[in-house]
């Protein structure tokens, strides 16, 4: 039987596969689909300090095996969320990531200290790198300099392994992860959504009032999967890689490239209990490679 | 200033998941189909044994059907229960795009997967007189709450639609247990010629109805909110969105509130008070 768990350094998971950030509400929201105690680990949905009613509609739109987003992280805000997680950690075993976000650097290191605060919090994920808050998409993510500050400033005052998650919208993204393994990130996350655009010929206007949206889903897997590999090659904290991801022959492909382990993320929109499906695949795709751990895979893509 | 900075100043979304929560027995599953039938135009009626599904829905529910095991279309489409009947679930819909003119070419046998039921539901309204306004395929949850709740209190429906050929459940409404039908149609090609909030007033005035319950296109529930504004009566909509999920994960489908709050139709909804929705057109 092939082993599954992942070691980050800093804590184990028992299998790679963890919910992404914005594709899983709060956890609660998949409890009557699947035993949640299956995943390797949730990341809730992005939280800032005060509540949020995200961006007007249209919110979504469907584009050839992908998907548009321009939600603008509503949420119910800091104090909230802490309800929910301790209603959620009373019903899984599961560790939990609080996706962090913040308009500036003093509020991401305030949200990330309220949780690092909590038992219940297994670890924190820094998103700076959310297109969908400031209007053409920018984040903190596309600039190395910002982001060291922000992870250097946020580690200061937190107990909590810290992952921060990429921006794949950022000039070298490389450079921005190697800033934030330096300024102390204990992992890293990528790929964040693509910036894209869609347009209403009719009206001569953008689809979404944000102007660029986030593009997800099983079209922006080879790109995300061509970052990871770039990041993996340069970094010395663990890689969490996602996009796009929709089996478990996808979950390997990554962790060939060197990502530790991954996140699922648009899928769980189509078919709620798809975790339980790709963690299935994995064990049957390893055994019939003959693969009795990850880390015989890991990293090992041979490309000369 | 950003477009979120717009809305800062206004009333904060009160929000919780499990408050939320109105179907714990939702289940994705997988329904095979008796019957599909076109209705002439881009209208279908489609029969599917779901029985778990077609046990626990209750008006004002609805499915979002996987229409393809593919990637294209990528979302499953939310759909209206037109009525449940265990182990059968009716749905009716028109084909709009893509994604409902692969489900149209579904047929008997073909299996689907169906999640489900989703959604709030409408309020019973014991021993209150209850007229529905269905504004084309916004018959599908009001024929729903008329089949199981008509043998039990007076309902009137006030049905409206382009021509009749938007109006092809007709046969099918007259198995229902109604005290009242009214029919518009813009073209006057059935029933009396015009649109239904046309006649809205004079109805409720006369056939003293005590509540409404309304489906349709927004520029009619708009106009359906105005004419009822102010009357008395007790007043839900059921709203249609473009959804992502279907059970409140991912906030897609926002509906702007008077309030200036955002609400999910998919898990807040689709049932609203009529007087909450801050209409668009």
């Amino acid at each position: 039987m092939a082993d599954l768990k992942v070691d980050l350094g800093f804590g184990t998971l028992k299998n790679p596969v963890i919910t992404a950030s914005g594709t899983f509400g709060y956890g609660e929201e998949f409890l009557p689909f699947f035993d949640l105690d299956i995943l390797g680990a949730i990341v809730t949905k992005g939280i800032f300090r005060e509540p949020r009613p995200g961006n007007p509609p249209p919110r979504l739109q469907e584009t050839p095996a992908g998907l548009l987003n321009s939600i603008g992280l509503a949420g119910p805000g800091s104090s909230a969320l802490q309800e929910i997680i301790r209603r959620l950690h009373a019903k899984t075993s599961t560790p939990i990531i609080v996706n962090v976000c913040g308009e500036d650097d003093d509020e991401f290191a305030e949200v990330a200290a309220i949780f690092s605060a909590m038992d219940e919090v297994a670890m924190l994920e820094l998103n700076i790198s959310c297109p969908n808050v400031k209007k053409g998409g920018a984040c903190p993510a596309q600039d190395a300099g910002h982001t060291a500050r922000l992870v250097k400033r946020v580690k200061e005052g937190i107990r909590k392994p810290l992952v921060v998650k990429l921006s794949p919208n950022a000039a070298d993204i490389v450079r921005v992860a190697q800033a934030a393994q330096d300024a102390g990130a204990d992992a890293l996350s990528l790929v964040n959504t693509f910036l894209g655009l869609a347009v209403d010929l009719g009206k001569r206007q953008p689809v979404f009032a944000n102007v660029y949206a986030g593009l997800s889903g099983p079209a922006v897997k080879p790109l995300a999967l061509r970052l990871v590999r770039e990041v993996c090659r340069r970094s010395y904290v663990p890689v969490i890689g996602m996009g796009g991801i929709t089996s478990g022959r996808d979950v390997l492909d990554y962790i060939l490239v060197g990502a530790a382990a991954v996140q699922i993320g648009t899928v769980n929109f189509y078919e709620p209990a798809a975790a339980v499906r790709i963690i299935g695949e994995i064990e049957a795709e390893m055994d019939k490679l003959k693969i009795k751990d990850l880390s015989e895979i890991r990293g090992k893509l041979q490309a000369g | 200033m950003t477009v979120m900075g717009r809305f800062r100043q206004e009333a904060a979304p009160i929000y919780s998941p499990a408050e939320a929560w109105h179907n714990a027995s939702m289940v994705d599953e997988r329904g095979l189909i008796e019957e599909s039938r076109s209705l002439g135009g881009d209208y279908f009626l489609l029969k599917i044994a779901a029985p778990r599904i077609a046990t626990t829905a209750k008006p004002g529910n609805f499915v979002m059907v996987r229409v393809s095991p593919t990637l294209d279309p990528l979302l499953r489409r939310p759909l209206g229960i037109l009525e449940s009947r265990p182990p059968y679930v009716w749905l009716y819909y028109q084909v709009l795009g893509h994604g409902t003119r692969l489900l149209s070419r579904l047929g008997p046998g073909d299996g689907v997967d169906i999640l489900g039921p989703l959604g709030n539901v409408f309020p019973e309204l014991p021993g209150k007189r209850v007229l529905l306004v269905a504004g084309g395929r916004g018959i599908v949850p009001l024929f729903h709450y008329a089949r199981a709740y008509g043998e039990r209190r007076p309902l009137l429906l006030l049905y409206g639609g382009r021509t009749r050929a938007d109006l092809p459940l007709l046969e099918r409404i007259k198995t229902l247990r109604l005290q009242g039908l009214f029919i518009f149609s813009e073209d006057g090609s059935l029933g009396q010629k015009g649109l239904l909030t046309d006649g809205l007033e004079k109805i409720v005035r006369e056939e003293k109805a005590d509540a409404t319950m309304s489906c349709g296109p927004e520029a009619m529930l708009a106009r359906v909110a105005q004419i009822l504004k102010s009357r008395g009566l007790e007043n839900h909509a059921s709203l249609e969105a473009l959804m992502g999920c279907g059970f409140g994960a991912c906030h897609g489908c926002a509906v702007r509130t008077t309030a200036g709050a955002y609400r999910k139709v998919c898990d807040e909804g689709p049932v609203f008070p009529l007087e909450e929705i801050q209409w668009r057109t």
